[in-house]
This record gives C-alpha cells, sequence and structure tokens, in this order.
C-alpha cells in the first residue's frame, strides 16, 4: 500500500515537502513506521544510510515517528485514534484556504478499537471532507489477539458506510487493486473514502500469528525471510 | 467572563485571519456574531472532545490558530491524551479553553465540576496556564495568549462572577499586584481574586493590610516577584477553586522551598475530596471555607500571629 501510494498515487516529493499544495500522508498506526522509513528512504526523501540508525539514541528514525527527529513528517504518531482527526484538521484548514490538496491516512484494525477514530468518522462525513482517504490495514490481528475475536466479526467497511463514508473492501496485497481502489477516489457525491485493505505479513511463517506483532527476528528468521521473498541474504553486522 | 470571552475573540479574529473558533457544542447563542461574521472560521465539532482537539492541531499544522473551547472538566480531562500526543508534543499554538473552570458548574454535580484542571494542563511540558479573575483580565490576556508561539490552556467562568480593582496592569506571565501591603502575601488565581477583594474591602477597616497578588498566569509562575517580595513577607496564604494537588498553592509551595525565608505557608481552597451534596457554588465556598469571611478570619490569625 505504501508502494502505491508513494510511487504512484500521492502528489507528494522530497523537494516539494513544504508545498502547500502536496498531499498529506499520515501514518497514524506509528508502529508500522519501518515499512515507511524504507519507503521514504527508497524515494529519496533521505539517505538511506539512515535506515541503518533505526531506533539508535538520536536517530531521526526513532522506534515510532516523530516529527522532531524527522521534520519532514505530516505529523509525529505512536498513540493511536488520532491521526485521522488531525487530517480533518489539515483539510478544514486547507478548504478555507481554498487549496485541493488531498489527505490519506492509513490506520489499523486494531486501531479502530478506538472511539476517538469515529468521533473523526462522523466529522469528516458531516462536513464533506472529500478529499479524505482512510486506508484500513486490516492484517487481522491485535497486540493481545486476533481482531475479530477483540471486536466481534463485524464488517468495518459497513461501519464506515454507515457513518456516511464510500467504503470498499480489497486485497491489500494485491498492487493492481490497491490503486485500483485509489482511483476510486474522489467518489462523485463528495464522501470521505475508506478502503479496508486486507493483508498478510507475506512471510508464511510470520502469519497469522500474534507473537510476530512483538518478535524481533533472529538473523536465522531473517535469512529464511528473505529465502520467501526471492531476495538476496542481508548480513546486518557488516552494513553497520 | 463569557461574553468578554466572545467579544474579544471577535476582535482578535478581526485581526488576524489565522484565527479559528472550534467548539465542543457548547455556548449556546454566544459566538453568533463570531459565526456570522467569519463563517467557516466557526466550526462546531460536536460533543466530541477529542476530535476537537485533534481537528485544532491539525488545523494548527497547517499554520492556524486555533481555538478550542468545551467544559473545562471534559476538556482537560476527557481529551487530556489527546491535547498532550497531538498540541503539546508538536508544540502547537493551540488555546485550549476550557469553559467553567472550578466549581462554575457547581450545583450540575461532580462530573462538571472542573477543580483539576490548572494541574492537569500545567503537567504539559511547554503549556502557558492562564486563570484570569474578571472581564477586564479575560479581555486583557485572551490576545496576549493568542500571541504565544505555543500551547495554552485559558479557564474561563460563565457570567456574575463580578469585577476586581487592581493596582497593576494584566500582563501574561505576570503577578498583578491587586492591593500593596505588608507582612502577608495573598496570592489567588482565577476569579477566587473577586472573592479575595471582597476580603479586602471587609478588612479596610482595620490595621490589616496584606499584600494581594493576582496569579492569572499559573504557569509560568511569575517567581521573579515572588523573589522580590520574599524578604518583606511573614506569611504567606494562598487562595484559589482548585485541589491542593498541582494548582497556584502547589506551584507557590514548590517556589518556597527554594527560598530560606521562615515564611509559615497557609491554603485556603477546596480539600482533596469530591464535594458531593448539589450545592450552589457560594454555598461550596463557604462550607468549604474559602469564601471571603474565611479569608478575612485566616488573615487575621496570621496578622496577630507575626505581630
Amino acid at each position: 500500500m505504501l508502494v502505491a501510494l508513494y510511487y504512484s498515487w500521492l502528489r507528494v516529493s522530497p523537494d516539494r515537502v513544504r508545498d502547500k499544495h502536496r498531499d498529506r500522508f499520515i501514518l497514524s498506526k506509528g508502529h508500522g513506521c519501518t515499512s515507511f522509513y524504507a519507503v521514504l528512504a527508497d524515494r529519496g526523501f533521505f539517505p538511506k544510510e539512515w535506515l541503518f540508525e533505526y531506533g539508535r539514541e538520536l536517530s531521526p528514525l526513532p522506534n515510532h515517528p516523530c516529527k522532531h527527529a524527522l521534520p519532514l513528517l505530516e505529523c509525529s504518531s505512536g498513540s493511536l485514534g488520532q491521526g485521522l482527526g488531525i487530517a480533518t484538521g489539515m483539510l478544514i484548514a486547507l478548504r478555507l484556504e481554498r487549496i485541493e490538496a488531498r489527505a490519506i491516512v492509513l490506520m489499523g484494525d486494531g486501531e479502530c478499537n478506538e472511539g476517538s477514530v469515529w468521533e473523526s468518522a462522523m466529522f469528516a462525513a458531516a462536513n464533506k471532507l472529500g478529499n479524505l482517504v482512510a486506508i484500513v490495514d486490516y492484517n487481522g490481528v491485535q497486540a493481545v489477539g486476533r481482531s475479530d475475536q477483540v471486536m466481534g466479526h463485524t464488517s468495518l467497511e459497513d461501519k464506515f458506510r454507515s457513518f456516511g463514508w464510500s467504503s470498499q473492501t480489497i486485497n491489500g496485497n494485491n498492487l493492481v487493486e490497491v490503486l485500483a481502489a485509489l482511483e476510486q477516489h474522489p467518489s462523485q457525491d463528495g464522501k470521505p473514502f475508506a478502503i479496508i485493505a486486507n493483508t498478510r505479513a507475506g512471510i508464511s511463517f510470520m502469519e497469522d500469528d500474534v507473537l510476530w506483532h512483538y518478535r524481533v527476528p533472529s538473523d536465522d528468521d531473517l535469512q529464511g525471510a528473505l529465502r520467501i521473498l526471492n531476495a538476496l541474504p542481508i548480513h546486518l553486522e557488516q552494513q553497520r | 467572563m463569557r461574553k468578554a470571552f466572545a467579544d474579544t475573540l471577535l476582535r482578535v479574529a478581526e485581526e488576524n485571519p489565522k484565527v479559528a473558533f472550534l467548539t465542543g457544542d457548547l455556548g449556546f447563542q454566544v459566538f453568533d456574531p463570531f459565526r456570522e461574521k467569519f463563517g467557516g472560521r466557526y466550526l462546531n465539532v460536536g460533543v466530541a472532545e477529542a476530535q476537537l482537539i485533534c481537528c485544532a492541531a491539525g488545523m494548527a499544522l497547517e499554520g492556524w490558530r486555533p481555538v478550542a473551547y468545551s467544559i473545562a472538566s471534559f476538556l482537560t480531562g476527557r481529551a487530556f491524551e489527546f491535547i498532550r500526543v497531538s498540541v503539546a508534543y508538536p508544540g502547537l499554538p493551540v488555546v485550549v479553553v476550557g469553559a467553567g473552570g472550578g466549581y462554575t458548574y457547581a450545583a450540575s454535580g461532580i462530573t462538571h465540576h472542573a477543580a483539576e484542571d490548572l494541574a492537569l494542563m500545567s503537567l504539559l511540558p511547554g503549556f502557558t496556564v492562564v486563570a484570569p479573575g474578571d472581564s477586564t483580565e479575560v479581555t486583557a490576556l485572551l490576545p496576549q495568549v493568542m500571541q504565544l508561539p505555543g500551547p495554552a490552556y485559558f479557564r474561563v467562568g460563565r457570567y456574575g462572577e463580578g469585577t476586581f480593582e487592581a493596582e497593576e496592569p494584566c500582563v501574561l506571565g505576570r503577578a498583578r499586584l491587586v492591593a500593596s501591603g505588608r507582612r502577608v502575601l495573598i496570592a489567588t488565581t482565577g476569579d477566587m481574586a473577586v472573592v479575595v477583594s471582597k476580603a479586602l474591602k471587609l478588612l479596610k477597616s482595620t490595621a490589616i493590610e496584606p499584600i494581594v497578588y493576582q496569579f492569572h498566569t499559573v504557569k509560568p509562575l511569575d517567581t521573579r516577584t515572588l523573589d522580590r517580595i520574599a524578604p518583606e513577607i511573614e506569611a504567606i496564604l494562598v487562595v484559589e477553586e482548585h485541589y491542593p494537588q498541582g494548582g497556584l498553592a502547589a506551584a507557590i509551595a514548590a517556589w518556597r522551598i527554594t527560598r530560606s525565608e521562615p515564611m509559615e505557608f497557609v491554603r485556603l481552597g477546596p480539600p482533596d475530596r469530591l464535594a458531593l451534596g448539589n450545592f450552589q457554588r457560594e454555598q461550596l465556598r463557604k462550607k468549604l471555607q474559602f469564601d471571603s469571611e474565611a479569608i478575612v478570619q485566616m488573615c487575621r490569625n496570621l496578622w496577630e500571629k507575626h505581630r
């Protein structure tokens, strides 16, 4: 999904991080920052060498995105259920300035447990924020259990629709489907748009296992994962 | 006080086109002139304090100066983590306005009491915390608060608080001299300044002449003024409509331990206990012994004791 956004859909680039007309991307599920950092580095927002500083003291890339450490971010994140509301505020401000930029918020399925997500969802529809896209990374697991066991077998697509949004469920691992869904925006009726993206980790032994929400891969895990991805081995210690 | 707030906000918004007013479904009719004049710069986000704060933060990230307005108890309590993460962490210039601070809504019950708002907002790094004493102070302080580079909390009352006279103008960050005097310092904040002024009038015919300062800015505390007057002070009496934890008394107590003078320290205000019983505000102040009569009595005691 980040690839679809940053290599195709988003109107952003390293030379226009202060441009008022850029699209605003907010990683509301701040704990998912490793893939975000990788995409930003690959797109030239900062040198790739910085990736090896990930999580270290005084790093521009801490364990949750911090705007003080990495000023090109739209905002810091790490506490769930705030990114959607911040995006609505940005769009209200931009509307008052008559600027036609879009705001995209990437959230987690666990994050949608937060009541504040629904305060913001209600507000976005009431204020007809048609330039707002929320993508829910529906990976099916949250910190201490499977999402449907924690919050019940209900449809997030239906929930967003009932809150006055357009909504669509897709296979988030399929780049073609992600791009096709993004092309549905903006909808004719000016509604905000929620994409419920069913996703899998993509590494067979990590999938559908709550343990891998926490576990730091060993070197064996890393090499095994790289083999599954048909990627070349990486030896981290040598890189450092 | 609320009318003065609405009128001043209108003036501030006329001067600065980036000022926006966001309300959590509060202020029936009071902000109609603002809405009529500024249209989209008035926004009712509904009964949704988390959304109120996040939306204000998003606007501030785009260079706006949002004022986020709701009932003090709900805004500072319920939305605390949103204020902490989305406003204090990036240090955004959002003015969080708590309407009905202290026991303004005394008879509405415990849910509506805001006797911990100053503590909650003072806890957040970078926050300026302001509790004006009357309409005059609201009018003077709001434009100054709207110039701050970072976040602020602004506690306002409703109406009928009364007014008080002071010997100095109202400058943000500086304790305001209400009455010159000697030996005993009375320090107060918010609209307790009006009650303290009433106590002063009752003392007028006596030889008791305390020094009275209004600390409309609770954070950062004006320690320069305190340091300057400390050598003349025998006792400090803090009067506040706030729990003992984290309000003006706590802030002045923290300053006092940096001093070597043997100043007695007394506080009048609500104890660390829920104010049950459905009392009106005046009755509550009397019952909890921080009304003007209690202030007069405590002042007499301190004056006699240190003679």
